[in-house]
Order: structure tokens, then sequence, then C-alpha cells
């Protein structure tokens, strides 16, 4: 963990401010928005890379509460990248803090909006394209590798002990095996993290 | 049954309201369920078949599968324009209650008993993030060609620390080709 925070500290922040910096940002973000394949989810490991190890916004443990607080607030779990947006310029304050966030979202929504609006409208003569059939089947095993590979990434990142990582399986089995809400094993946990048995 | 005739196309403002209305029901889960029942069967704006066609496409497509059902329906009655006013009615509440939080948590984070609370909480996050990948697991289990690109990709991200755009650039074509429908026998 200590070495974990030891190169998170060395990472100098990437400064929006910077116009260079600000359109390089942008750029990430409208490109991964086409790639957001099986709801989004798939990019959660992309989020990390970039907001902890590339721009250096956040620490992994911020990256882990973001993660935790967009899952646990009601709407899609893709409004994390606002969250991002958030972390990116909470430096210069709340103010541009908000307009990041803001600029964010749409960064990452705008782009897969565009190809969804041009889907609707050209659908009847894609249902039944080889294409669509094709990439439909195809992709389905590269979203299931992604989502493997999001999920253990997470895991890594939340970087909790033993009793945690115990906490964490067993929620995993919970979530395949029953349909509790996902808020009560958040709150019995978020207990468990209050009174010391689980941390990091 | 009879389905009941439907409604007469929703203007912008209409549109605004109802996926608003889908957002606000759908506090505390079953997004999809709450759009079904608002968007067919109180406003009647589409039928449950047209509903239906939306989700398949709202799948399929990059984007995360409620928001972009959300610009399938507001697509369908008033293209671009629609698109992105549904977009903002699903969107502004869950969105501007988000950032407030996010606000509050940067502003109290580093308080020690948030931060403990916050452990746990994330310990649950990454169980729920741990399920995805097992969550659709099922229907590939008997498609070996499939677990073994899906392997290809864990490891590539997972070992060979592999951006995912490159990922997919590589793996996509080969598993379109793979997956290519072959020609039925006329009938």
């Amino acid at each position: 963990m200590t070495g974990l925070l030891a190169s998170a500290a060395a990472c100098e922040p990437a400064r929006l401010s910077d116009l260079g910096t600000l359109l390089q940002v942008l750029g990430e973000f409208l490109s991964l928005s086409l790639f957001s394949l099986g709801g989004g989810n798939t990019l959660l490991a992309e989020y990390h890379h970039l907001a902890v190890s590339q721009f250096c916004w956040l620490s992994n443990a911020q990256f882990a509460d973001l993660y935790a607080l967009a899952e646990a607030a009601p709407g899609p779990s893709s409004m994390l990248v606002g969250l991002l947006g958030l972390g990116a310029s909470w430096r210069e304050g709340p103010f541009w803090a908000l307009i990041t966030a803001y600029g964010a979202e749409a960064a990452i929504l705008v782009p897969s909006t565009l190809v969804m609006v041009v889907a609707c409208l050209s659908w009847k003569r894609l249902e039944h394209s080889p294409w669509r059939v094709a990439f439909e089947r195809g992709l389905g095993p590269i979203t299931l590798g992604i989502l493997f590979a999001v999920g253990l990434k997470i895991l890594r990142t939340a970087d909790t002990n033993t009793p945690g990582v115990l906490v964490s399986l067993v929620v995993c089995g919970l979530m395949l095996r029953t349909r509790i809400s996902p808020l009560w094993f958040m709150a019995v946990a978020g207990v468990l993290g209050g009174l010391g048995v689980i941390n990091r | 049954m009879t389905e009941p005739a439907l409604a007469p196309r929703p203007s912008l403002p209409e549109l605004f309201w109802g996926m608003l209305q889908v957002a606000l029901s759908s506090f505390g889960g079953g997004l999809s369920a709450w759009s079904q029942r608002i968007v067919v069967e109180q406003r009647r704006w589409m039928t449950n078949e047209q509903f239906l066609t939306g989700l398949t496409v709202a799948r399929l497509f990059p984007g995360p599968n409620q928001i972009n059902m959300a610009v399938y329906i507001g697509a369908d009655f008033h293209g671009l324009a629609g698109a992105l006013v549904a977009l903002a009615g699903m969107l502004l509440l869950p969105f501007t209650l988000l950032m407030a939080l996010g606000l509050a948590y940067f502003q109290f984070h580093t308080i020690p008993v948030v931060d403990r609370v916050l452990a746990g909480v994330v310990a649950a996050a990454a169980g729920m993030a741990l399920s995805m990948g097992f969550k659709i697991l099922d229907q590939y289990w008997n498609d070996r060609v499939a677990l073994l690109l899906a392997a290809a990709v864990f490891v590539a991200l997972t070992w060979w620390h592999v951006r995912l755009i490159p990922a997919v650039l590589v793996a996509a074509p080969l598993a379109m080709a793979w997956y290519w429908p072959h020609r039925s026998a006329p009938p």
C-alpha cells in the first residue's frame, strides 16, 4: 500500500488550465466513448489508468471511493466520469471542478450518442446485415474478457485487508445468487469499515 | 389482448419530462423496467415491440445501456434534438445529485471516520465489479472459441498491460471474422 501511495505522490497532476493538456484529456475521453462496449462498465480500468496513472488527479484510494459512490448513487454508473472530472479540477476550487465534471461527462457521452442516433435512423437496413450479426456475436466474448480484467483491477485498487477481500468475494457471490439490492451490501460493509473490521 | 392505441407523438418538452419521470422513479434501481412501464404502459409513446427493439439497439452499440435507450426513444421521435433532450431529462437529476455527493466527498474524505466507512463500502463495491464478468459467463460456457477469446483479452489487459482501445482494435476483427454468419441454405 505504501508503495502505491509513493508512486502516486511522485507523479505530477496534469492541469487542465494548460490548453494542450485539456485537448489531450478531451481526446482520450471522446475516443473511449466509442469503445464503451457492454454498457460502459468495460471502461472502468481505462478510467483508472487515466485518472490515477496517466494524469495523476487521484490516488488509488480516492478512485476506489469515487467508484463506490457512483455505484451507490441512483442512475447509470458511467456518471463516474463526472466524479473524475471533479477530482481533476478540485485544486482550482469547486466552481471549476463542476465545470470540468459536466464537460467530462459530455465528452464520454456525446460520441456514443451520435453513433446511437445514426444506428436508430438506419436500423431497418442494419438489422439483417451480416456486419450487425458478426459485431454482436464477436464483441460478446471480448466484453467478457474485459469485464473480468476490470473486476480484478477494481479489487486490486480497493486494496483492503483480508476481511475486506473476503467481503468482496461474498458480495460477488451474493450478486450472482440473490436479487438483494447491492445498497444493503454497501451499508453492511460500511458499518464493518466504521468498526475497523475492514480497512486499507 | 388488444394493444391500446398509441398516444400522439410527444413534443420535446414532453420527452424531457417523461425521461425525468423515468429517472425519478428508478431511484433505488430497475431503470429499464421503469422506462418500459412509463414509456409503453403509461404514456403509450411506443408499442412493447418497438421498445424491445430499442433495447436490442441500445445494448448493441457503445455507450451505457440505459442512456442509449433514452437516446433511442428521443431519436425515434425527433432525431438528434430528441436524443439530446431525452438524454438531458434522464441525467439531469441523478447527475446533479451525484455531483453534490462528489463535492461533499472531496470536502470531507480526509476525516478518519469517513475514510474508515468508505473503506468498507469500497470492499462491497469491488465485489460488485467482480461479479460483472461472472454474470455473463454462463452464456459462453459451451463456446470454446468465445472462452479462448475472452481469456486472451483478459491476459492482454491484465498481464501485458495492453490498453483497451488497441486490445479491442486487434481482437474485434478476429472475433467478427470467426462469427461471420454463414449463408443459410436457400429455402
